[in-house]
């Protein structure tokens, strides 16, 4: 237990020393320090428990009393932005919250202990080496990041002992919503992440970022109090504030636990940036590439899948919750899919098919079998590892190109060879056999084939075929070659390249040796939560995976380039020129330039269009559920 | 044990489908040729092409192009593989667009404008069949139980029985997987339709040869999915699957010869639409009743 509050303390302990350390080189040593820490903190914990599952008892009063302290805080510190950039609804969202939960701290929950404060289980462990390894990998990023990101906007106050406290801030409320098995504290640390996001999302504090960043706290807010909702039920209906009691009794009296299940799935879709919610995570583009790292991969949208999966037992036998979250994370997956389509911007792109990538683990929370679980741990996990390492790609190259646009990615390839190389394996690694996400995403066809889910099929089909179309027209622009353009990469902060390194590493790894996580890690938990289980891939087709993931990342570092043949001139109607602008004689005897694009198809998959037809069909869900469980929780009574 | 009766596949298959595919390509040649009041080449003339295309001088305009299109050809040979093995078809329809995507990217990065317009136009095809060709793995697991394709063997009816609507569907898509016009869109056979010659303009020599031979395996793999819906226990029903095969061939080519090339759009929306309402219907009588 020692070491999970270890896990906890200590990044908040860095924290505050990083607030108070303005000197640039002592901030770096700091935090190469803090994150080499946490990261093989996180790696030694997982040693010595995986397989070990268990509770621990923590009955502590006083961490009863900071947690209701730490909301008060929250609430002002929410109130006082609100109050200076005069956005009534944040304030007003922010005092019900706080006011709900003060109530229910001192009105209920006094009354009922919670013998076991934190738990360890198989997901736990990997969400802990996930925080632990990828997000102490992107703040060690962030340091050559920010000192760019500061030399560019000379003119705004240097406030980097602000960002660096709060990104290890978020790690510490991440590890809390992992390991916290009294529900009021996980409640606690789930609102620390709310508050962090929004801090980091406003960081530039232009207007644009202050806009985004109040449109994630008001509908995190939502979700929060939707949190404290279910706490009332949950407290009322089933005498607990226990996580794993709660679990326990909400399977066998899953008409009682919906409308709190309901409640709590609600939280997550908002925290997971589920439709009609995607919105902030577009917005927190704003940000400055590592936060939006940490956002997508590690941390924040991982906490709300993360309660899905939690949930998942509950969602296997109660109808109304589990529909919802069946259709709202299906509904999400096929649009945002479709918009990404249509998206030039590389972070929009990353972004949309961040919230397809959790719609889809969402879906399988929702379908709650154990197969549909496995795929969902390994979609958290590979697209944590896969979108991390492209984040810090796209980070690098906008720093070093002055784009975030994919078009000007052309010839990257010869630019940035490292770079590119590094960005189309996390690409592949995104949506193309045999890596580990188009596994994860063939044991969910397994899986909602195996449950009839009709609808789940026909989302899935049509929302991959748009998958392949989006990355695959990317990756054609990273790989195209002409003449030896300057070398861009040579400036690369040696930081910047670790954790990318770091990632490819991970990436590979992990993809390559995914039959031993999945007998060594992911299966041990599916064991604990439901009885029996058969993964739905047989280790024949995952062997043939990894042998052919290892054959392609090969491909890519070693035998590209490597080709013997005679060069000749692209063909271009006339006299080629130069092939590095695409230039030529034509019969007129004039240069003219060629120029070739990639698609968007802005008509058929454009946001506007795309984005209100998937934003009112998942209110609609919503809506009617909510209506359903509220109905149902009457008809108890 | 699975693996090494894969591995065999994939070697039989490297011998055998090139032949196949080579053989079949001839007759298309011919039975066009006929069709447009000609006489036609020889059967073998396809392999003479190939011959002499791997004569030729190596030329390239990068250094990686050939590389991408080897390992276009090494996946498609281990997607046939896996499927006549009797392995997984959900595998063998992720490697086949394991292999659909190194040709893609091959075309982009000779940067040619033309090869690109091809490569764009090769991804809108694999956006138009693949929904379809991932309903005809679930429609064969609904229909047969198992995603595994040596399932068919000991199955007491064929799939087509129960999953006929998905082969309709499917039978619409495989004119772009065959590469037959009015769906050729991104690397044709009829020269006058062709914008120079689409997402192959760059490639020559043993590249182009290579292409050639990959385009053959596919329409094997791709004809070996027609026939699974066609067998059952009963071994006459090889029969059956292998006229049903030829059939569908000779219906591609009669296509093929009788339609001009269509625009994407119009390519996108009905291999779309047929697949939601063919596909969808199929699956959901099978997932309620």
């Amino acid at each position: 237990m020692g070491m999970i509050g270890f896990l906890i303390v200590f990044p908040l302990v860095a924290a505050l020393l990083l607030l108070c350390i303005k000197n640039n080189t002592a901030r770096n040593v700091i935090a190469s320090i803090s994150t080499a820490t946490i990261a093989l903190a996180s790696i030694v914990l997982a040693v010595v428990y995986f397989g070990h599952d268990g509770f621990f008892v923590l009955l502590n009063p006083i961490i009863d009393y900071a947690c209701s302290a730490i909301g008060i805080i929250i609430a002002i510190c929410i109130l006082a932005y609100a109050i200076r950039y005069k956005n009534l609804l944040a304030g007003i969202l922010a005092l019900v919250q706080v006011g709900a939960a003060l109530v229910f701290e001192f009105g209920f929950a006094h009354g009922f202990e919670v013998q076991s404060g934190l738990y360890v289980d198989s997901l736990s462990l990997l969400m802990a080496l996930i925080i632990g390894v990828i997000g102490s990998g992107i703040c060690l990023y962030a340091l050559g990041y920010m000192e760019d990101f500061q030399a560019q906007h000379p003119d705004s106050k240097d406030r980097r002992p602000v960002f660096f406290a709060l990104m290890f801030l978020f790690l510490s409320a991440m590890f809390g919503v992992v390991f916290s098995n009294n529900m009021l504290w996980l409640f606690t640390a789930w609102e620390i992440t709310t508050v962090c996001s929004f801090l980091l999302i406003g960081y530039t504090k232009t207007d644009e970022a202050i806009k985004n960043a109040f449109r994630q706290i008001v509908m995190n807010l939502l979700g929060g109090i939707a949190f404290v909702g279910a706490l009332f039920f949950i407290a009322v209906n089933f005498n607990t504030l226990s996580f794993s009691d709660f679990l326990a009794a909400g399977v066998l009296n899953p008409d009682a636990a919906a409308l709190p299940v309901l409640l709590l799935a609600f939280a997550g879709i908002t925290k997971a940036a589920q439709m009609p919610f995607q919105s902030w995570l577009l917005g927190a583009m704003v940000a400055p590439t590592p936060t939006s790292a940490l956002l997508h991969s590690s941390t924040m949208v991982k906490a709300g899948v993360f309660l899905l999966v939690k949930l998942a037992p509950i969602f296997s036998v109660s109808f109304i919750p589990s529909v919802m979250v069946i259709l709202v994370g299906g509904v999400t997956f096929l649009f945002t899919s479709f918009m990404a389509i249509s998206q030039a911007n590389a972070k929009r792109v990353l972004a949309y098919s961040t919230v397809a990538n959790l719609g889809l683990i969402v879906a399988c929370a929702g379908v709650g079998t154990p197969e549909a679980i496995w795929a969902a741990a390994f979609l958290i996990l590979f697209h944590a590892i896969a979108k991390s390492l492209l984040f810090l790609c796209v980070g690098t190259a906008e720093h070093h190109i002055g784009s975030r646009d994919i078009e000007d990615m052309d010839l990257l390839f010869e630019r940035m060879p490292r770079l590119a190389r590094y960005m189309m394996l996390g690409i592949m690694c995104m949506f193309i056999a045999p890596f580990g996400m188009l596994i994860a995403k063939w044991a969910t066809l397994v899986s909602f084939v195996e449950t009839s889910q009709v609808a789940l099929i026909i989302l899935l089909v049509f929302g991959s075929a748009a998958t392949f179309m989006f990355w695959g027209k990317w990756l054609g622009k990273l790989a195209g070659i002409a003449g030896n353009p300057k070398n861009e990469e040579m400036t690369v902060h040696r930081s910047e390249w670790i954790s990318i390194l770091l990632m490819a590493v991970l990436v590979v790894l992990c993809c390559v040796g995914l039959p031993i996580i999945s007998k060594f890690v992911i299966e041990p938990y599916i064991a604990t939560v439901f009885a029996d289980f058969a993964p739905s891939i047989s280790d024949g087709n995952l062997i043939i995976a990894s042998v052919v993931t290892a054959l392609v990342v090969v491909v890519l570092f070693a035998g590209l380039g490597k080709g013997k043949a005679k060069k000749a001139n692209v063909y271009l109607s006339g006299v080629s020129v130069n092939n590095d602008s695409r230039t030529f004689s034509s019969s007129l005897s004039k240069e003219t330039e060629a120029t070739a694009r990639n698609w968007y198809m802005e008509n058929i998959f454009g946001e506007e269009v795309i984005s209100s037809i998937g934003t009112i069909c998942s209110a609609l869900i919503i809506g009617i559920a909510l209506v359903g469980a509220v109905a149902l929780a009457i008809g108890l009574f | 044990m699975d693996i090494l009766l894969i591995i065999i596949g994939t070697l039989a298959f490297a011998v055998a489908a090139p032949i196949l595919g080579c053989l079949l390509s001839g007759i298309d040649r011919i039975i066009s040729a006929r069709m447009q009041g000609r006489v036609g080449p020889p059967l073998l003339q396809p392999y003479y092409d190939v011959r002499k295309l791997l004569e030729k001088d190596r030329v390239s305009v990068n250094a990686s192009e050939g590389i991408y299109i080897t390992c276009a050809l090494l996946f498609t040979l281990l997607a046939g593989g896996i499927f006549f093995s009797g392995g997984s078809l959900l595998m063998s329809v992720f490697i086949i667009t394991l292999a659909a995507l190194f040709f893609v990217i091959a075309a982009y990065s000779t940067r040619s404008p033309y090869a690109e317009i091809g490569a764009n136009r090769e991804i809108i095809q694999v956006l138009a069949y693949e929904p379809m060709v991932l309903l005809v793995a679930v429609g064969f697991f609904m229909a047969i139980g198992s995603f595994d394709v040596s399932a068919v063997l000991s199955a007491e009816t064929p799939a087509i029985v129960k999953a006929g609507l998905v082969f309709a569907g499917f039978m619409f898509v495989l004119t772009i997987k065959l590469r037959k016009s009015p769906f050729d869109l991104s690397y044709s056979h009829h020269a006058h339709q062709e914008l120079v010659k689409g997402i192959t303009t760059e490639m020559s020599g043993s590249t182009l040869a290579k292409v050639e031979i990959m385009h053959w395996c596919e329409n094997v793999l791709f004809l070996g999915w027609v026939g699974m819906f066609f067998v059952w226990a009963n071994p006459l029903s090889w029969i059956i699957a292998i006229a049903v095969v030829l059939f569908v061939w000779f219906l591609e080519i009669l296509i093929d010869n009788n339609f001009a090339r269509v625009k994407w759009q119009a390519m996108l929306k009905w291999s779309w639409i047929i697949t939601f309402f063919a596909g969808g219907i199929n699956i959901m009588i099978l997932a309620y009743l």
